[in-house]
């Protein structure tokens, strides 16, 4: 908590403005040069953006499994940290709408979203519910901080109510069952933008939304664990709330392996080519990418049940850092299974009895590192500027949760968290006023 | 009306000139290819698979009656139109690429740069000559073709939309040498395309996808015959003749 105040605090601010600086620089020139920038091609038409999307979206679920277990399960000692959920959510779910803007080939149309939404579309859903969400967490994050909008933030809060902390509390709980429902939304249709896609097997699945749903719910407390240990520190008067974080994690990520390995092993056992080619993808050329995304965070989980990972800041830090990147590489792993496994492949006629089945090449749109024009295969991985953007909207979550920290009362204990209010969040309450 | 393709691979020579044919006349951005030809089995166009027997499939837009591209599509860009043809309004596409993942057949294009820019990248360019059909063309007001792309677009056959109005065949079934292309009217049972179909067993690709498309095959006589026994069919696949 003191980190607020201290000179890391600000070098961390400036480092990601400039980030943020880059990242939109980079947009800039990928607008001007157009999206040959990325290493995308007609083969793999998305990759690091939209996996970003995934991640974000996925990112963006701490609110919701905040207020549901602080309302509806009633751990109260959560209750602190709910507008941190909140303010997350909002910095991630935005993050994913900014995220998917360089993926557009013409940003400038995108007005035509609005103008002619065509509602069979899986991407008209998400743009909905995305931005219904993003206004649920602003208001809810409104709501929750309202109490606390006194002194030079009271123009911010509305004069007619008069116990707001009462119309808070209130609020609060009444909204958090449509919270929940928004926020699986966006979960949900995500999953669906991918899931919908008849023509890639590795997508083609009704287990994807199940799972999306599970990977946000330990990846969105990861990153509430993530902001507390930064912007609170890890006093002995949080262990409690970080534990049952821990223990949120922990059940998500268990969920989260058994559907995607019980969407391998069904997929292995009935032994169909098609699906043995996109296992092979993954367990042959991504075998180290998904042992990361599978190893971080088991190994992270089972580090944050020790009590000194949980008693230190760094090391509280490190590994919900080391959990998230595994959750980025589950992401970046949609991809290549989805797109190296070209949809028109069959046996050629005549050697039905001979096999293996046949790759009908695609033309690239771009010509590949060896000269290639027509391919079957193409080695995906992302260009610089893919990369710096990605970094730019992940510095942009964190610079816009820092500063609304500094700004609002978001670290501000209240209620059930004020009997363990020490000496310095007073300093922070004073100094915030 | 259901417009669409019968191709007899019987007929089809390898050639590649309805790919050229279809480059040229719908000008063709470099590394675009609305309309591909290659030797199944084989990675080598026109050299048969040690195992296989030589045989060359064109594929390009299958005109899907159930398109996952257009409902794939978040701004209606990608549409039916009446005669089930599927086109883009090069005016109204965001360049999201929902189509060119949900597109079975790989035939989506996306503009990853802006075509004039290759053109004068290209070393044997000619400064001012561009290649294909020079006027934009509107089709009930939305624009379906247009001689130089936007960058940031996806692109794709659209049944040589801008020929149909003078009566003329799409470019590649005109140019077709041997004469393998058969473009004709789907719903009709007595069209010659419906014939060619009923009597030559006509097929679709990868038909499990659901994607019922407007573009036939019909197959090479003799991958029909099995007279020379399907009980040795699988060892010696690679040399019965
Ligand atoms: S072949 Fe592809 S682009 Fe053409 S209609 Fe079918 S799904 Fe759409
Ligand atoms: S790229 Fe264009 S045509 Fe394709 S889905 Fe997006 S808006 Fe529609």
């Amino acid at each position: 908590m003191e980190l607020i105040m201290s000179k890391k605090y600000k070098t961390s601010l400036i480092i990601s403005f400039l980030l943020m600086v880059i990242a939109l620089i980079l947009w800039a020139v990928q607008i001007h040069y157009g999206l040959i920038l990325t290493n995308l091609s007609n083969l793999f038409s998305w990759g690091f953006y939209i996996s970003g999307l995934a991640f974000f979206v996925g990112n963006a679920a701490g609110g919701l499994v905040l207020s549901a277990s602080i309302y509806m399960l009633g751990l109260k000692e959560l209750k602190a940290f709910a507008r941190l959920g909140a303010l997350s959510a909002f910095a991630c779910v935005t993050g994913a709408m900014l995220i998917v803007l360089p993926d557009i080939g013409q940003p400038l149309r995108l007005l035509n979203l609005l103008l002619h939404p065509q509602f069979l579309s899986p991407l008209i859903w998400d743009v909905i519910v995305l931005n219904c969400y993003t206004l649920l967490t602003l208001t809810y994050f409104y709501i929750l901080i309202l109490p606390d909008l006194t002194g030079k933030l009271s123009f911010l809060a509305p004069k007619k109510i008069s116990d707001p902390k009462a119309f808070s509390e209130k609020w609060a709980r009444r909204l958090s069952p449509l919270a929940l429902f928004s926020a699986a939304s966006i979960h949900i249709v995500t999953a669906w933008i991918f899931s919908t896609q008849g023509s890639r097997e590795w997508w083609f699945t009704a287990i994807l939304a199940p799972d999306f749903l599970s990977v946000a719910v330990f990846a969105g407390t990861t990153v509430v664990l993530l902001a507390s240990a930064l912007l609170y520190g890890t006093g002995e008067e949080h262990t409690a709330a970080y534990k049952i974080m821990v223990k949120i994690i922990l059940g998500a990520l268990i969920l989260h392996l058994f559907f995607m390995y019980n969407e391998i092993f069904i997929k292995s056992w009935y032994h169909a080519e098609s699906a043995l080619h996109v296992l092979k993808i993954l367990f042959q050329d991504y075998l180290w990418l998904h042992l990361i995304e599978v190893i971080f965070p088991v190994v992270a989980v089972y580090l944050l049940f020790k009590e000194s990972v949980l008693q230190s800041q760094k090391k509280l830090v490190a590994t919900t850092i080391l959990l998230l990147l595994g959750v980025f590489a589950h992401r970046y792993l949609l991809m290549p299974g989805a797109y190296n496994a070209v949809p028109l492949s069959f046996l050629p006629l005549g050697q039905q009895a001979i096999g293996p089945a046949w790759s009908y090449p695609i033309a690239l749109g771009r010509s590949a590192a060896n000269g290639d024009l027509f391919s079957a295969h193409w080695a995906y991985y992302p260009s610089l500027v893919e990369v710096g953007i990605f970094i730019g909207i992940c510095a942009y979550v964190f610079f816009f949760i820092a500063c609304v920290c500094k700004l609002l009362p978001v670290l501000t204990p209240t209620a059930a968290a004020a009997a363990t209010t020490t000496t310095t969040t007073t300093t922070i309450t004073k100094s915030a006023q | 009306m259901r417009r669409g393709w019968v191709i007899d691979l019987e007929k089809c020579i390898g050639c590649r000139s309805c790919m050229v044919a279809c480059k040229q006349h719908n000008a063709g951005p470099r590394g675009t290819w609305w309309n591909r030809v290659f030797t199944p089995g084989s990675s080598e166009h026109m050299i048969p698979s040690p195992q296989g027997k030589e045989y060359f499939l064109p594929v390009t837009c299958q005109h899907c009656k159930n398109a996952p591209c257009v409902r794939a599509c978040p701004v209606d860009a990608t549409y039916h139109q009446s005669d089930n043809s599927v086109l883009i309004d090069y005016d109204r596409c965001i360049g999201c690429r929902c189509c060119v993942t949900a597109c079975p057949y790989g035939v989506r294009q996306f503009n990853w740069e802006d075509p004039e820019k290759i053109h004068a990248r290209e070393e044997q360019s000619v400064p001012d000559y561009r290649y294909g059909y020079p006027r934009e063309f509107y089709k009930d007001g939305r624009l379906v073709y247009m001689p130089v792309r936007y960058k940031g677009i996806t692109e794709k056959c659209h049944f040589c939309v801008h020929y149909q109005e003078e009566g003329l065949d799409p470019a590649c079934v005109r140019c077709c040498p041997g004469n393998a292309r058969y473009v004709g009217d789907l719903d009709d049972p007595m069209s010659e395309v419906s014939r060619l179909i009923r009597d030559r067993d006509g097929f679709t690709l990868i038909p499990e996808k659901g994607t019922d498309p407007s573009c036939y095959y019909l197959p090479p006589k003799r991958k029909n015959s099995i007279e020379d026994g399907a009980e040795e069919g699988a060892e010696n696949g690679a040399n019965h003749e």
